[in-house]
């Protein structure tokens, strides 16, 4: 270990606080092992200055060769910023491969990139691109590519491009594309960032499923037609709804193989067993796939029953099932007055939301939206259930009459959690009408429902989600939350370095969003995916990433 | 307290009498089967009094013991509802608890077929019902849910528990769970046939959506015969244009894929434009026209009857009419907001509408065949030489003369419509998610069959029975019609 | 005849017309193109962006001229987008070159593009179709012969034992929906639940390769609903048959009874049920689009429920064409088949 950062650069100064944090217990290991490598820290470095020894990969078992079969849906493919599905990047991450890598452990690992530094304030990156690295059309991958495509990422004009909302420290308010000399070619293989002001978060962003780094001759409408790339396979067919298939690219050859990254299988096959897990269990019993995407609350135990091995992730993926505060019914807007809110908050048991929601599994929350699993978590008690102040509370709003419709996507866990909101606050003497949207229409709206619930994935840092959903005026506020004291909270939260000064701010923002009652919050639930023995470097993804290429047959 | 075993203190006595009891009376049913492939062929010979003589030999035999093992049955089964009704509770186990809860339903079908029976030669073509054993046991069937749903929907009887509550701990229980502690004290200990996905009691869930299904599927049914008839007659009786025009139009609807029109029709973008309200507001009001047509056109000539009674007719139904088809949620406002009392949920509305919209078709060509057919009778001839209107013709002479058919298609229908509302809960259209309505619990409950099979099996059972008893019951019709 | 079936094929045309205008304008609905929308662009896009999305790909037209563009009697349009780029219509949403033709509906042999495969309508619908059309085979290779066998055999003696335990039996199965006899099924035979797991829970499988164990339970789910009635029908017209007086003659003259059933009532009775097995074709549709999503077939059902769930315009109208083409067509034949076997009607 002769470096402790991939470009060999000294080590970042805030680094020095990070490893005051851990080793005090203030900074969680994966959240540790985020922001370091974030800075350009090797992860194998970043346990060692823990005083640990980085963990032996799984995938060193695998033998080459063999055929996987994935249950998945298998949706149209588009362009990879407008991504907004994930099993969509698993059938890219084929021959479109990433920057940087987003490990479970919470590391940051470079792939297309050898390395990155990042000045002390975090406003100049100086990305240094892999070399060696071809194209599968036989072009060499360069700095210009990378260049290209960042600045393609921070084009906000195109239409559902989700990364300029990444990238936003380099994207002009006025043109809304790349600022003037924020990418700069420095030579072949570096790139430099120049950003106005500070933001480490773009190394994380870099690392998001849309960011999949594509060739200039990309087809947006559909990748699949030109499928340029640098990764190990190419596609076969893609046949929507129906089935993907990628096969061993032969005629390329994958800068991994010598770096030792795997890509074992010689064919990967998603097959698209619908929307209803009970199809996905009716496929595994029928030997036809070899693992799922993902597994769903009841069907861990159904997986389970026939044979298959769990891999199991705890993350702060959750489900908000909240009032709109904004939202008008008849005129009068019900969940403004902070009564009914509190009232909705008291009346329901968030561990029972756990358990007829998600089959127990996951851990209970707290309405804060921000969990244990943050590094900046301050231990704030939740509201009291207690049904009947509920009541009280409610009738005292003059709303008891009122009769609350609560919306819900037509799934499996999302519409159970919100039936038993829902039952609870029947039981509680609550007026409730439920209603079910179908996927395809839910999303229209998804802001704007009166009351209703939606998924939030995981993200490294707490206060990632609080500012892109809580804060006043963003385009994600589906809480319609407005308050001039969480705002600056939160801007102080994200600027502060030290963990103990940060708890304290955290704990004045956990106790707005009880006191305000802005949202039932009632799990983080951990993810699944179930595997036929046999197979190795499968595991659940924290945050749902594609790393297809450390998949393999056990040796 | 604990947990309740299937068949409780009968385990040992009853329950396995009546099974052997059955067990033999299928294999007779079998051996019966077989033996009349081979035998000879069935040559029944009357004694002097006129009474047919018995068969003889070793089929005769067989026959004789099956009726009586048959008898038995019956028998036997109706002990175990009297006794269980004695027993204390949790004594009779979930068997005995569940023919205990629907004590007022067995009442209601004893009282229901003593009289029917005692009176059948006065009842005409219902009385007659009760000469088919395969009709008998169909409107027994038949009865027994609408029973069940009256008592459910009315007087809140049978079900033990809110189909909407759940009970944290009771998640996909199996039958006879013992309810927690830590309830009111009058709240019943047990959930009879287990819990689902989300805790709720299947039992009562079964019940209550017998309600659903009960209120939807007639009545639609009604709706769809009376938008079918409206058009029908007219197009049999008349021909022509107007025939080709409305056979035109039914056939389109016809050539529709139901699926695809649900799929077009009960979508909540749909719901938003107001479609289904405005189709709801041309449906609904062929009842209006077929009343109004119906009262006139024999009332025509007394000025003063009919306006009596055409106003006592029309006027509620009007209101009603009006009341129905005007929703403030929707575009469609044609009557005062404080003066709407009935609001039907778009959900149930949009269900509803499609429902009658895909019978409708079907129902008009049976009807125009029916007059078609009719139309060149005797009678109708007469009535035309009399110089009666038209209408009078084909509601009253016609229409009359055509119901035995009509009568046995509503059966079939009815069970029909309850297929497609299944159907409809099965693809997730329409009624609302928690809605305990049977095709959305089988739905719910197939997700999860590979580990827990009870609680789709229940609702699955309670739509195979209604919809088997509607068939049973318009099979016996048609015996007993054809009889005529 | 030729004339009647000429007429017959006018009569389809218009039904095909009306009908697909119908499924046009329900698609076309604005909330339905927003909903489009947002599904091609991105879930969380913004009301102006689905607006200029749906401008620039010509969905904000007016209804007729989309629908005759559809058809192809009204030129394909060619919009220049507020993001500066030229789509036309027949290039596929890119800029029209000198030989894009000015017409290209479905007249012209073009069925569309679906927005949800990304593939032509075209290129979808035959693999789709093929997939169903081995289903049917199936259903109808079990269908047919069983329910004429339990029909024949109980309209034999009307009223005798067999004839109440078989009629008992096929009105269970006609109060039976795919969607309980499918899930029973699937609980009984494809878990491990009641150890009798013999058959596969799915018959995805069966796209590539129809074995005997994925694909027995699908077709037994279609076929036992439809047995039901026909064999109720073929029992009606037996029992006719047997009670016809060239039978009660030939049992006169001393004719054994099997001999009266095979040689003299068989093929009488079975002119009935063939327009009804024809008839019936377009109600296993139905039973088609349950099964298909059941049990994850991907064939022509589990396609109009894609197409109708994620709005796929073009897509639901090629099926909707194909499904009154398949209701219209075994009417048609049902018709002329019950002419060419019944030869006391004849058409004027």
């Amino acid at each position: 270990m002769t470096n402790k950062t991939l470009t060999g650069a000294p080590l970042h100064p805030a680094v020095e606080i990070y490893v005051k944090d851990a080793q005090t217990g203030k900074l969680s290991r994966r959240e540790f092992m985020a922001r370091t490598t974030a800075l350009g820290v090797t992860s194998a470095a970043a346990y060692g200055l823990l005083g640990l020894a980085q963990p032996a990969a799984a995938a060193g078992h695998a033998q080459q060769g063999g055929t996987m079969r994935m249950q998945m849906e298998v949706r149209a493919l588009k362009d990879p910023r407008a991504f907004d599905w994930t099993q969509m990047a698993f059938v890219t991450a084929g021959w479109l491969e990433y920057l940087v890598e987003y490990n479970s452990d919470g590391s940051f690992e470079p792939m297309l990139l050898s390395g990155w530094e990042i000045n002390d304030d975090a406003t100049v990156y100086t990305l240094s691109v892999r070399q060696g690295v071809q194209w599968n059309n036989g072009e060499n991958f360069t700095a210009d590519d990378v260049a290209r495509v960042i600045t393609d990422w921070c084009d906000k004009n195109a239409e559902g491009n989700s990364m300029a909302g990444r990238m936003t420290a380099l994207v002009d308010d006025v043109t809304g594309t790349a600022i003037k000399g924020g990418i700069e070619v420095v030579d072949a293989y570096t790139v430099r960032l120049n950003l106005p002001q500070s933001d480490i978060s773009l190394i994380a962003g870099m690392s998001d499923y849309p960011a999949a780094v594509y060739h200039s001759s990309i087809d947006r409408e559909n990748p699949a037609n030109t499928p340029v790339g640098t990764g190990p396979y190419m596609i076969e067919s893609n046949e929507v709804g129906v089935k993907a298939v990628l096969v061993r690219n032969e005629g390329h050859e994958w800068w991994g193989y010598a770096e030792g990254k795997g890509a074992y299988l010689d064919r990967i096959e998603y097959i698209d067993y619908g929307t209803d897990p009970s199809a996905w269990v009716a496929a595994a019993a029928a030997d036809e796939v070899d693992m799922t995407y993902e597994t769903v609350g009841d069907f861990v135990d159904v997986f389970e029953s026939i044979g298959y091995e769990r891999s199991e992730i705890a993350s702060a993926a959750t489900l908000v099932i909240r009032p709109n505060q904004a939202a008008e019914v008849d005129g009068v807007k019900p969940y403004a007055d902070v009564r009914v809110r509190r009232a909705i908050s008291m009346a329901v048991d968030n561990s029972i939301c756990l358990e007829l929601g998600y089959a127990d599994r996951g851990i209970v929350a707290r309405n804060q939206h921000v969990g244990p699993m943050h590094p900046e978590w301050a231990d704030v008690p939740a509201i009291d259930y207690d049904p009947a102040g509920a009541l009280a509370l409610l009738t005292e709003a003059g709303m008891q009459d009122f009769e609350m419709e609560i919306s819900s996507i037509d799934d499996d866990w999302r519409k159970n959690t919100t039936d038993a909101v829902a039952a609870q606050l029947r039981d509680a003497g609550f007026n409730v009408k439920r209603t079910i949207i179908p996927g395809s229409t839910f999303w229209n709206d998804w802001t704007k429902y009166a009351f209703s619930s939606t998924n939030w994935n995981h993200r490294p840092l707490g206060t990632q989600v609080l500012g892109l959903a809580y804060r006043s005026g963003e385009a994600w506020n589906e809480f319609a939350f407005n308050n001039a004291e969480f705002d600056a909270l939160l801007d102080d939260a994200n600027a502060i370095a030290a963990a103990d000064e940060r708890a304290i701010v955290m704990a004045k923002i956990q106790q707005i969003l009880v006191d305000e009652a802005v949202t039932i919050q009632p799990y983080w639930r951990s993810l699944y995916r179930h595997c036929k023995p046999g197979f190795v470097g499968w595991e659940m993804h924290i945050a749902y990433l594609p790393q297809i290429y450390k998949i393999g047959i056990a040796a | 307290m604990e947990e309740l075993s299937w068949t409780g203190s009968f385990a040992s006595t009853l329950i396995p009498a009546i099974m052997i009891a059955f067990a033999i009376f299928l294999i007779g049913i079998i051996l019966q089967l077989v033996m009349g492939f081979f035998a000879s062929e069935v040559k029944l010979q009357s004694n002097t009094d006129g009474t047919l003589k018995s068969r003889g030999g070793l089929q005769g035999q067989l026959e004789k013991i099956n009726t009586q093992l048959f008898m038995l049955i019956v028998l036997i089964g109706a002990a175990i509802i009297v006794v269980s009704w004695f027993m204390p509770y949790g004594k009779a186990g979930i068997l005995g608890e569940i023919i205990k809860r629907f004590m007022p339903v067995w009442i209601a079908l004893i009282v229901t077929f003593a009289v029917s029976i005692f009176f059948k030669r006065k009842l005409g073509l219902y009385g007659k019902l009760f000469d088919s054993t395969i009709g008998m046991i169909g409107f027994a069937l038949v009865m027994f849910w609408v029973f069940t749903s009256i008592f459910v929907g009315f007087f809140d009887l049978i079900a033990t528990h809110d189909p909407l509550q759940q009970i944290s701990g009771i998640k996909n229980k199996t039958p006879g769970f013992l309810v927690p502690d830590g309830q009111e004290a009058n709240f019943f200990p047990h959930y009879l046939l287990g819990g689902d996905n989300l805790a709720r009691d299947i039992f009562s869930r079964v019940v209550h959506g017998s309600v659903i299904v009960m209120l939807i599927a007639p009545l639609a049914t009604v709706f769809a015969f009376m938008v079918g008839i409206t058009l029908g007659l007219p197009a049999g009786y008349y021909g022509g244009k107007l025939d080709t025009i409305l056979s035109f139009l039914a056939n389109l609807i016809l050539a529709f894929p139901v699926i695809l029109l649900f799929y077009l029709l009960v979508t909540p973008e749909i719901v938003a434009t107001g479609l289904p309200n405005y189709m709801g507001a041309f449906l609904f009001i062929f009842p209006l026209i077929f009343c109004g047509v119906l009262i006139n056109s024999r009332y025509k000539t007394q000025g003063k009857k009919n306006i009596l009674y055409l106003s006592i007719v029309l006027v509620p139904l009007a209101l009603i009419y009006l009341m129905v088809i005007s929703d403030n949620a929707s575009p469609l406002v044609i009557w005062p907001s404080k003066l709407d009392f009935i609001t039907i949920p778009s959900g149930i509305l949009v269900v509803f509408v499609s429902v009658v919209f895909v019978n409708s078709p079907t129902v008009f060509r049976i009807v125009r065949g029916l007059a078609l057919d009719i139309k060149t009778r005797d009678y109708v001839a007469a009535a035309q030489t009399r110089g009666e209107g038209t209408w009078y013709i084909m509601l009253w002479e016609i229409l009359p003369n055509a119901r035995g058919p009509l009568i046995v298609d509503f059966c079939l229908r009815i069970g029909y419509t309850t297929i497609l509302l299944g159907t409809l809960g099965f693809f997730g259209l329409g009624l609302p998610p928690e809605s305990p309505d049977w095709g959305s619990t089988i739905n719910e409950g197939r997700k999860l069959l590979l580990i827990y099979a009870h609680p789709a099996l229940p609702p699955a059972m309670a739509l195979l029975s209604l919809v088997l008893g509607l068939n049973l019951l318009a099979d016996g019709l048609r015996e007993e019609s054809l009889k005529d | 005849m030729g004339l009647f079936i000429l007429r017959r094929l006018g009569v389809m045309v218009l039904t095909a017309i009306c009908l697909t205008f119908i499924v046009f304008w329900l698609t076309n609905l604005y909330p339905k193109l927003e909903v489009l929308a947002k599904t091609q662009g991105n879930f969380r896009m913004s009301d102006e962006a689905v607006i200029s999305y749906l401008g620039n790909r010509g969905y904000t037209q007016a209804l007729p001229v989309k629908y005759g563009q559809w058809l192809g009697v009204v030129p394909g349009y060619i919009i220049e987008g507020s993001d500066g780029e030229i789509r036309s219509k027949c290039e596929r949403n890119s800029p029209p070159t000198d030989e894009t033709p000015t017409f290209c509906g479905i007249i012209q042999g073009n069925w569309g593009f679906s927005t949800v495969a990304k593939e032509d309508v075209a290129d979808v619908l035959p693999t789709r179709l093929g997939n169903t059309g081995k289903l049917m085979f199936w259903v109808l290779m079990v269908m047919v012969p069983g329910a004429l066998i339990i029909g024949v055999l109980a309209g034999m003696r009307e009223g005798s034992r067999t004839d109440r335990s078989l009629s008992t039996v096929s009105i269970i199965a006609t109060a039976t929906p795919e969607y309980v006899s499918g899930v029973i099924l699937i609980a009984l035979f494809a878990t491990p639940l009641f150890g009798m797991q013999y058959f596969k829970g799915t018959a995805t499988s069966a796209m590539d390769n129809i074995t005997f164990n994925n694909f027995f339970l699908p077709v037994m789910t279609i076929a036992i609903y439809g047995m039901g009635y026909i064999a109720r029908m073929t029992r009606a017209s037996m029992t006719e048959i047997m009670t016809a007086q060239y039978v009660r003659t030939a049992r006169l003259k001393g004719v054994s009874f099997a001999n009266i059933v095979i040689k003299h009532a068989l093929r009488n009775a079975l002119i009935a049920p063939f327009t009804v097995i024809m008839l019936q074709v377009p109600w296993l549709l139905n039973g088609v689009v349950i099964v298909e999503t059941l049990f994850n077939y991907k064939g022509f059902g589990w396609e109009l429920v894609r197409a109708a769930s994620n709005n796929d315009i073009e897509m639901l109208l090629g099926v909707s064409v194909i499904s009154v083409i398949v209701v219209l067509m075994t009417q048609l034949i049902s018709d002329i088949g019950y002419v060419f076997l019944n030869p006391r009607i004849r058409i004027s």
